[in-house]
C-alpha cells in the first residue's frame, strides 16, 4: 500500500516485560498470554494517519534476554523511534532502565524519539513501580511517557502513534534529515511516484523510454493484486 | 609489487559483475517471473517481514522461529548484504521428501510424485517408516543456493531443485538404490537437468542471473553432499573439522577451463588467451621472454612472447578477485545463460559447468553427540571466518547451550552470522580483532548428525 512515510521503531526492555505482546496487539489487536521467547529480531508492521498522511510504521521487537544484546545493540541504529519497556509489577525491570537507555543512546542516532512504557497496567494489584516513578523517569531524561496494556489493548495505539507524532513534528521542524535512511525514516512511493513522473518527464521523449523500462523488471515483486503502474509511453 | 597491480586491474575488471543487478539480462525483463522474489519458505515471513528484511543499514539476523521446525532440528540463520543488490541473493530450501515408484510400469511420469513432509515437527514420524519399503523411499534435503547477478536463477533453482532429484532417483529405484554411485549420479542429473530446466525456460519467464548451489542429502544412512559453486560444507565431529565439499573458482578449475580455450578457441572470441601469465603483457615485450601456464602445468616455464598474447587471460586476478574473462569469479552453478563479456558478444556459459561434486559422508558408521554438526555456509561466512574458526565458534557456542533445546542450533547459526557480518563501526562492517566484515549475503545451516544415527 501506498504509504507517505515510513517510520522504523525498535522495542527494546528486559525479557518478559511484554514487548512481542505490545506488538502483536498493535498490529493484530489480539492479545497472546504465552509467547515464544524472542531469540533474535521480529518484525510487525502497520499503517497509521497522521495529518492526513499515510504512515507506515515498521517495528522490529528484539530480544530481551542479556545473551542477545549484542546482537539486539547492532539494531539500534537506523530507528526513528524506540520503545523502552519495563512491566509495573516488577521493580527490576524497571530498575534496569538506565542500563537500556545508556545502551540506546550510544548506539542510536541522537534524533530517536524514545518512548518508556509502563505495561501490564491491567494487574493494578501486583504494582511494585508507581506511575509517578515512571514519570519522574521520563521527565528527568526527556522521554514521553505512558502506561499500557498488551492484555485489554489499554494505550497500545496511544503508545505507538503518539511515538510517530513526535518523529512527524521532528520531520517538520527539519530535524530529521528524511534523505538520510540511516535515520530510520524512508519516504514513500506516495512521494517517490510524483518524483519518478518528474524525472521522467524532465527526463525528455528520447530517452524516457529507454530509461524506465529495462529499471522497471529490478523493482521488488509486489505483494498480490497489486501492480507497478506501465511505464510512460514514448511519443512517436 | 606485482601482486598489487595484478589485483588493482582484477579490482577494475571484476567492477563489471560487481555492479550486481545493473547487468541483470535486458531481454528477459518483460517477461514474468517463474516464482516471485521471497525468502526461504520455511522461514514463514509475511510480506512486510521480507521488506524489514532487506534492511541493508541494520541488516537484521533472520532465524528460524521456534514454531517452524526443520527435520533433525536445523539450524538456520541468514543475513542480507551491505547494499551490493537490492534483495538478499542466497536462497534455501530443507524438506523432507519421498520418492514414489512410478505407477503404470515404465512410463516415465513427467511430474515428480514428491510428497512435501516438511511440515512434521523435527521430521517425527518419518522415521517409523521404513524408509525403503515397498511404496518408495524418503531422503532429507537441505539446500544452499548463492545467486548474482539478479536473484531469479537462485529462487527458481530453491523450489526445483529437488523434484529434479526426485525424477532422477525415481529412475534407479527399481534398481538397487544402495549403490552409492546410483545416487551420485542421480543428484549430478538433477543438477543438469535443472540447468537445462532454465535455459528452456528462461524464453518464457524472466529467470535473472545464475547461483551456486550445495546440497545436503541423507538416504540410507548415508550423507551426500553435492556442490557447484563456492558455498562450503563442513563437517564437525567431536570438535575436528572434515571439509564436506571444495569450492570451484578460476583459480581452482584454471587447468578446466585453460583446455577448453585451447580446444575451442572460438569459445574466447579472438578477444582473450587461454595461456596465463604473472601480468599483462606489454606490447613492448613482444619477442621477450616471459613466465607463463597452459593448461598442463602446475608450475611455470618461459616462452617467447607473441602477438597473440597480447590479448586479455582467460582468468585474471588473485583469490577473490580471479576472473574468468574478466566478468565471474565463480565456474560451477545453475543459469547465466544470457552471462555474456562486458560489451561484446563472449558468452561465459560454456566455461561454467552445472556439474556438482559429490562426497559421501558414510553417517551411520559413525557415533555423534549432540555437538557434531554439519555447517553449511554460502561464501559470505567463508571469506571471513577460517573452518577453524568456525569450527571453534559453532563448538564453544554448543558446549554452552542445554543439550536437550532443540533450538540450539539455530542459536548457534545465528552467531556464526553475528560473527561473520560484524557490527558496523564509522569505517564499515568489522568482526573480531578489527578485521572487515562480510559485506556479502551470508546464509548457514547448522544440522546435528546425531539424528541421522537413529533413522532406521
Amino acid at each position: 500500500m501506498a504509504y507517505a512515510y515510513l517510520f522504523k521503531y525498535i522495542i527494546i526492555g528486559d525479557t518478559g516485560v511484554g514487548k512481542s505482546c505490545l506488538l502483536l496487539q498493535f498490529t493484530d489487536k489480539r492479545f497472546q498470554p504465552v509467547h515464544d521467547l524472542t531469540i533474535g529480531v521480529e518484525f510487525g508492521a502497520r499503517m497509521i494517519t497522521i495529518d492526513g498522511k499515510q504512515i507506515k510504521l515498521q517495528i522490529w521487537d528484539t530480544a530481551g534476554q542479556e545473551s542477545f544484546r549484542s546482537i539486539t545493540r547492532s539494531y539500534y541504529r537506523g530507528a526513528a523511534g524506540a520503545l523502552l519497556v519495563y512491566d509495573i509489577t516488577r521493580r527490576d525491570t524497571f530498575n534496569h532502565l538506565t542500563t537500556w537507555l545508556e545502551d540506546a543512546r550510544q548506539h542510536s542516532n541522537s534524533n530517536m524519539v524514545i518512548m518508556l512504557i509502563g505495561n501490564k497496567s491491567d494487574l493494578e494489584s501486583r504494582r511494585e513501580v508507581k506511575k509517578e516513578e515512571g514519570e519522574a523517569f521520563a521527565r528527568e531524561h526527556g522521554l514521553i511517557f505512558m502506561e499500557t496494556s498488551a492484555k485489554t489493548a489499554s494505550n497500545v495505539e496511544e503508545a505507538f502513534i503518539n511515538t510517530a507524532k513526535e518523529i512527524y513534528e521532528k520531520i517538520q521542524e527539519g530535524v530529521f534529515d528524511i534523505n538520510n535512511e540511516a535515520n530510520g525514516i524512508k519516504i514513500g512511493p506516495q512521494h517517490a511516484a510524483t518524483n519518478a513522473m518528474l524525472s521522467s518527464s524532465q527526463g525528455g521523449q528520447q530517452a524516457g523510454g529507454l530509461l524506465l523500462s529495462p529499471s522497471f523488471c529490478l523493482y521488488p515483486p509486489l505483494p498480490a493484486g497489486l501492480t507497478y503502474p506501465p511505464p510512460p509511453q514514448t511519443s512517436p | 609489487m606485482l601482486t598489487r597491480v595484478k589485483s588493482a586491474v582484477a579490482n577494475f575488471m571484476g567492477g563489471i559483475m560487481a555492479g550486481g543487478s545493473s547487468g541483470e539480462n535486458v531481454s528477459g525483463c518483460d517477461l514474468p517471473l517463474k516464482f516471485p522474489y521471497m525468502r526461504p519458505e520455511f522461514l514463514g515471513l509475511s510480506q512486510d517481514e521480507i521488506e524489514c528484511s532487506a534492511d541493508h543499514i541494520s541488516r537484521p539476523i533472520l532465524i528460524l522461529k521456534e514454531t517452524k521446525r526443520l527435520p533433525w532440528a536445523t539450524g538456520y540463520a541468514e543475513v542480507i548484504n551491505a547494499g551490493k543488490s537490492a534483495l538478499n541473493e542466497d536462497q534455501a530450501c530443507c524438506e523432507v521428501v519421498e520418492v514414489k515408484k512410478r505407477t503404470g510400469g515404465s512410463t516415465p511420469s513427467r511430474t515428480p510424485t514428491a510428497k512435501r513432509r516438511s511440515s512434521l515437527p523435527n521430521g517425527e514420524g518419518v522415521g517409523l517408516r521404513d524408509s525403503a519399503d515397498a511404496d518408495g523411499l524418503l531422503f532429507h534435503y537441505w539446500a544452499l543456493f548463492d545467486g548474482h547477478a539478479g536473484s531469479g536463477a537462485a529462487v527458481v533453482a530453491s523450489r526445483l531443485l529437488q523434484h529434479h532429484l526426485v525424477e532422477q532417483l525415481q529412475e534407479v529405484l527399481e534398481k538397487k538404490v544402495e549403490h552409492e554411485s546410483l545416487v551420485v549420479g542421480a543428484l549430478e542429473n538433477a543438477f543438469k537437468e535443472m540447468d537445462a530446466q532454465i535455459e528452456r525456460e528462461k524464453s518464457v519467464y524472466n529467470i535473472s542471473g545464475g547461483c551456486t548451489a550445495l546440497v545436503a542429502v541423507f538416504l540410507l544412512g548415508k550423507l551426500y553432499m553435492a556442490n557447484a559453486g563456492d558455498s562450503r560444507a563442513i563437517i564437525i565431529r567431536s570438535g575436528e573439522v572434515i571439509p564436506m565439499s571444495t569450492e570451484f573458482t578460476p583459480e581452482s578449475e584454471r587447468q578446466r577451463l585453460q583446455f577448453l580455450g585451447y580446444m575451442q578457441p572460438h569459445l574466447l572470441g579472438n578477444e582473450f588467451t587461454h595461456l596465463e601469465f604473472p601480468r599483462r603483457v606489454q606490447r613492448k615485450e613482444v619477442g621477450k621472454r616471459m613466465l607463463y601456464r597452459d593448461f598442463t602445468m602446475n608450475g611455470w616455464a618461459y616462452k617467447t612472447i607473441e602477438d597473440e598474447d597480447l590479448k586479455f587471460p582467460l582468468i585474471y586476478g588473485e583469490g577473490k578477485k580471479a576472473r574468468v574473462m574478466a566478468t565471474i569469479g565463480v565456474t560451477r552453478g545453475l543459469g547465466d545463460h544470457d552471462l555474456k563479456v562486458h560489451d561484446s558478444n563472449i558468452y561465459i556459459k560454456p566455461f561454467l559447468s552445472c556439474c556438482p561434486e559429490v562426497k559421501v559422508y558414510p553417517l551411520t558408521q559413525y557415533e555423534h553427540g549432540a555437538d557434531d554438526v554439519l555447517v553449511m555456509g554460502s561464501d559470505g561466512l567463508w571469506d571471513v571466518l577460517s573452518n577453524e574458526e568456525v569450527s571453534e565458534a559453532v563448538t564453544g557456542f554448543l558446549a554452552n547451550c542445554d543439550p536437550d533445546d532443540l533450538h540450539r542450533y539455530t542459536m548457534a547459526a545465528q552467531d556464526l552470522v553475528m560473527r561473520a557480518r560484524g557490527v558496523l563501526k564509522d569505517r564499515g562492517w568489522r568482526i573480531s580483532n578489527d578485521r572487515l566484515g562480510s559485506g556479502d549475503d551470508i546464509s548457514v545451516y547448522i544440522i546435528p548428525l546425531l539424528h541421522g544415527n537413529r533413522q532406521p
